[in-house]
């Protein structure tokens, strides 16, 4: 039938587009230097993984996953324990002004970074922070609250009000109602947000530019950048450590498409 | 005390510790980024000085400023055009895949989740005019990134690479939220797909599509990452968005005051856009 | 930031969130309880170890000196020898820690430390452009005491000048750079032509030849929008005869400067000489397109040659150098580059730090760093010793470019004005404005931020 093979065009071209740049990266990392610049051939004649190799052995590469793990899940943690803090207040503890102060959080995330970089930059100097994690996680934590907040919210809404009411009842106080109760009801909104804030932390770049200089805390999209050495642009190199940087995220991305999806629409999606 | 007082106390708990980090490390400062503007504050020029609306009204003068201003309208105009094109393409498909779908969706996903920083250097591998592949398949010697016409196209084609899949997610997700019934209805009544498509289905994804929008010029409007990897700001500075010239003002000039009025100036286009767009939302839906 | 709305902020219009509101049984909250509880111990001790994240500097015995530099290239093994020399004679001990080695990098590091009052280094090496800006800030230490008249003289005059604010020396020069002419030597003589000595001279050489010789590319060059394009752009104009400083007064806008900085386009269109997206070519994919036989000339610095004449390079025993080729009338010219050191004015110990940056400035250490990493040492009478042109004859072929070598302009405001000229050059080059009009900007543009 003509219009599923135009769909099947259509969903080839689709495939194409998305994963073309990302699998030419795959394949330049696996050519051996000699062949790096040269086209034709597309395809090493004897693929090598040596540009992995020399990432880890002539890069502290090691140290920046490190760092880059670290603040991603430290960000993790705390935005989404303080959103979900946050979220349920607004959902179920009937915040006068709830309106209002989702509005303003959100308004607070559409803040330029570069506006905020500076002052930032500042006050973590003169908190003696600078060229460290800590600074990037508080950071981070700060720039991924309203999203945190906001999902968090939303999810706490979806649930009936009843389940809380009879906890209290029951004699809780409303921490330990929001600890024991309703907090692992959020599961699947912790886990959306989790997500999100992850992605998010590990790939920020801006302000991992400015607030670190070496590779103590430096994170991966800033070496990434910053890849070329004094001489010798390693093309093979930086293919390496691209696909090093971005295998995890698209694993996680694949294997949570669902959670992801919810986040990303905050919609139950039928069919 | 009181049920009411009590509720609140608790609530104002809650709420306390998300509202202490956002105040201090987002509201603070973009109020420290307001009063910066306001000074004279260059790094090797020693102490600041107070100055009110001069560094406003050399900005205003400044044809670099306006230059970065009309490269950065012209990105997010053509990027978030294109991105809404394709992106409902691609909805459109993913709507009708079938059981095709999770895998669809999972490679649509993969651009979303690559690194900005990771995208840009791809790119820059692919637009290399001397052996990069996109001239090696098109069979042309284009200088991608390093002729004034071409090179801010080169970054907006890496944008739409990047965004697309966020709104084609969101797309779709406005396209299942459509009850199925109303198309039986259409198809009942004989109307033929192009008439469905444009009376049932643009006017029903009108609030998701306005969301888009507002979103993706937002972020269009803050590009930093991608293009500063990719062209640095050139070549002739056609590359040079608001965000990279406040990059380079602050931070390789060390001129404090000045790069805070161009990030203030971004702050409030930023602004004016996002309630623009939310008055059209509010007329739309 | 951007990844945050991809994110998901769209719920404002999407249909309302319902998620499946079902109660989880009482053993499925027992787990996820315990598996928050043991996520809440990892994030503590993970806390912990973030604390020590960047506390590799703060070491127990604080050495008596820190000496930031970028890397060098080679075997660390001779400059540590160096170092251990050092301590043994004055019983200083030397911590050395090395940057990144981009020169914009190393210039936010250190202008973000040195504003924050940073202490916790007291040499360092800086680029020959960032001495007036960081001396008028008040970061670096005066150091006219190491460079009395009769030193000064051994030097060359391009990083003298160059190190020199409002009469006093504010660093010493510890190695310098110049541009250079690199050429395929066995193409000239296979086809007959002798090295140019003027520009047109070199684009009637390169057409020649390049017809006749498919798939080679005329004349690469960096021409990019960045610092080196400024490098590229003032070896044209000064040796036109042009200026872009006269003492304190903006010379930019002069005929000179147009027709050189025309010529340089012409290279590209009409010329055929520069393929046009030299505009994306900064040192190394221009010295890569050279190093693999694919251009008659380059323009680079003194690195490229150790690269081209190593082993499996296709170039190897087939390049020469020579000096810059200048405009009819007037004298080649070649940017001066290179690293002076300079001892901070808040460091705990600037005697100490003044012994340390005498000792590495010397003129038997200058000759040891260079004989082992092939640095061109700021001494002028090394370029005759023939210990160090034995063991890098190519020495010799730069003395004479190193002495006219010529700073850019000395000022503290350097940056800014570079920005200016970065992207004028650059809007000449790739066609986007003519000199006529692009110098005129530039003009304007300088003096306003003169005086400022």
């Amino acid at each position: 039938m003509r219009g599923g093979a135009a769909r099947v065009l259509a969903g080839a071209l689709v495939v194409a587009w998305s994963l073309a740049p990302f699998l030419w990266q795959m394949i330049t990392s696996l050519k051996p230097v000699a062949e790096i610049g040269v086209l034709p051939p597309l395809l090493p004649s004897r693929p090598t993984l040596e540009h992995y190799g020399a990432i880890f052995a002539g890069y502290p590469l090691l140290r920046i996953i490190f760092n880059s793990t670290v603040v991603a899940a430290l960000t993790t943690a705390g935005a989404t324990g303080l959103g979900a803090l946050a979220g349920f207040a607004l959902a179920k503890l009937g915040v006068r002004y709830r309106g209002p102060i989702l509005g303003g959080v959100v308004a607070v995330s559409m803040l330029p970074p570069i506006a905020l970089v500076s002052p930032l930059f500042l006050a973590i100097n003169a908190a003696g922070l600078r060229d460290t994690l800590a600074a990037l996680v508080i950071t981070y934590v700060s720039f991924s609250l309203p999203l945190a907040v906001w999902l968090m919210t939303n999810f706490f809404r979806s649930l009936p009000d009843e389940i809380y009411i009879a906890a209290r009842v029951d004699g809780c106080s409303a921490l330990a109602a929001f600890w024991k109760v309703m907090l692992p009801l959020a599961a699947p909104g912790l886990a959306a947000t989790a997500l999100l804030v992850f992605i998010f932390a590990w790939n920020e770049f801006l302000f991992a530019l400015s607030f670190t200089s070496t590779a103590a805390a430096r994170t991966i999209p800033v070496a990434i950048a910053l890849f070329p050495g004094l001489h010798e642009i390693p093309w093979g190199e930086i293919a390496a450590a691209s696909v090093v940087a971005t295998l995890p995220l698209v694993l996680l991305a694949v294997v949570f498409q669902r959670r992801i999806a919810e986040g990303l629409t905050a919609g139950a999606v039928k069919g | 005390m009181s049920l009411e007082a009590r509720r609140r106390r608790v609530a104002a708990a809650f709420l306390a510790p998300a509202g202490l980090v956002l105040a201090g490390v987002t509201l603070f400062p973009a109020l420290g980024v307001v009063w910066m503007s306001l000074e004279q504050r260059a790094l090797i020029r020693g102490a600041p000085e107070f100055i009110g609306l001069d560094n406003y009204l050399r900005l205003v003068s400044d044809p670099r400023f306006w230059n970065a201003f009309g490269n950065t309208a012209y990105f997010t105009a053509v990027s978030v055009a294109l991105e809404l094109a394709l992106g409902l393409a691609v909805a459109l498909l993913l709507s009708r895949a079938g059981r095709a779908r999770p895998a669809l969706y999972a490679v649509v996903l993969v651009p979303w989740a690559v690194p900005t920083i990771v995208s840009a250097r791809m790119w820059e591998w692919m637009y290399n005019a001397d052996f990069g592949v996109l001239n090696y398949l098109l069979g042309g010697e284009f200088n991608w990134l390093g002729s004034p016409l071409l090179a801010l196209h080169a970054a907006i084609l890496m944008d739409v690479w990047k965004a697309t899949p966020f709104v084609a997610l969101l797309l779709l997700a406005g396209l299942q939220a459509i009850p199925r019934d109303l198309y039986q209805a259409a198809a009942v009544d004989g109307a033929r797909p192009i008439r469905i498509f444009l009376g049932l289905t643009l006017p029903l994804l009108a609030p998701v599509i306005a969301v888009v929008l507002i979103f993706r010029t937002i972020d269009a409007f803050r590009v930093f990452d991608a293009i500063y990897v990719l062209t640095g700001g050139g070549p002739a500075n056609s590359t040079e968005t608001l965000s990279i010239y406040a990059y380079k003002v602050l931070f390789q000039t060390l001129e404090f005051g000045y790069g805070s009025a161009l990030a203030v100036v971004v702050m409030l286009a930023v602004g004016l856009a996002a309630v623009l767009y939310t008055r059209m939302l509010r007329g739309v839906s | 930031m951007s990844s945050i709305h991809e994110s998901g902020f769209s719920t404002a219009a999407v249909s309302r969130f319902s998620s499946p509101g079902r109660f989880t049984p009482g053993r499925e909250r027992r787990r996820v309880r315990s598996r928050l509880a043991s996520l809440a111990l990892l994030v503590v001790a993970i806390v912990a170890l973030a604390g020590c994240g960047a506390s590799e500097r703060d070491g127990a015995a604080r050495p008596d000196l820190v000496f930031k530099h970028s890397k060098l290239f080679g075997d660390p093994a001779a400059f540590d020898a160096l170092m251990a020399e050092f301590t043994q004679e004055t019983g200083i001990r030397v911590r050395r820690e090395t940057l990144p080695s981009s020169s914009d990098e190393q210039h936010q590091f250190y202008a973000i430390n040195l504003n924050a009052g940073a202490a916790d280094f007291d040499v360092f090496a800086i680029d020959v452009v960032w001495v007036a800006e960081f001396a008028r800030a008040g970061w670096l230490r005066d150091l006219t005491r190491l460079l009395p008249p009769e030193t000064r003289a051994e030097f060359f005059p391009g990083p003298m000048a160059a190190v020199t604010h409002e009469g006093r020396a504010f660093a010493v020069p510890w190695f310098v750079d110049a541009g250079l002419l690199y050429y395929r030597r066995d193409l000239l003589e296979k086809h007959g032509f002798p090295p140019p000595r003027t520009w047109q001279e070199l684009a009637e050489t390169a057409r020649a030849i390049t017809a006749r010789e498919p798939g080679l590319y005329g004349f690469v060059w960096q021409g990019k929008q960045y610092e080196g394009l400024v490098c590229n752009a003032l070896e044209h104009l000064w040796s036109a005869g042009g200026e872009v400083l006269r003492g304190d007064e903006v010379a930019i806008d002069s005929p000179e400067n147009a027709a050189a900085l025309a010529f340089m386009r012409e290279l590209v269109d009409p010329g055929g000489v520069t393929p046009d997206f030299v505009t994306t070519l900064t040192e190394e994919p221009s010295r890569t397109i050279f190093g693999r036989g694919r251009a008659l000339f380059h323009r680079n610095w003194p690195y490229a040659w150790g690269l081209f004449q190593r082993e499996g390079s296709a170039v190897k025993d087939k390049v020469a150098v020579t000096v810059l080729p200048h405009h009819p009338g007037h004298d080649s010219a070649a940017t001066l580059g290179g690293w002076q050191l300079a001892v901070n004015a808040r460091s705990r110990d600037p005697e100490a730090a003044e012994k340390l940056v005498a000792f590495l400035t010397s003129a038997r250490v200058q000759k040891a760093v260079a004989a082992a990493y092939g640095l061109s040492p700021p001494r002028r009478a090394l370029y005759a010793d023939p210990e160090l042109l034995a063991a890098q004859p190519f020495l010799a072929e730069l003395a004479a470019v190193m002495e006219s070598a010529r700073p850019r302009p000395v000022t503290p405001l350097y940056i800014a004005i570079s920005q200016v000229l970065q992207a004028e050059f650059s809007a000449i080059v790739s066609g986007a404005r003519p000199a006529g009009d692009a110098l005129p900007a530039a003009q304007a543009q300088m003096e306003e931020i003169l005086a400022r």
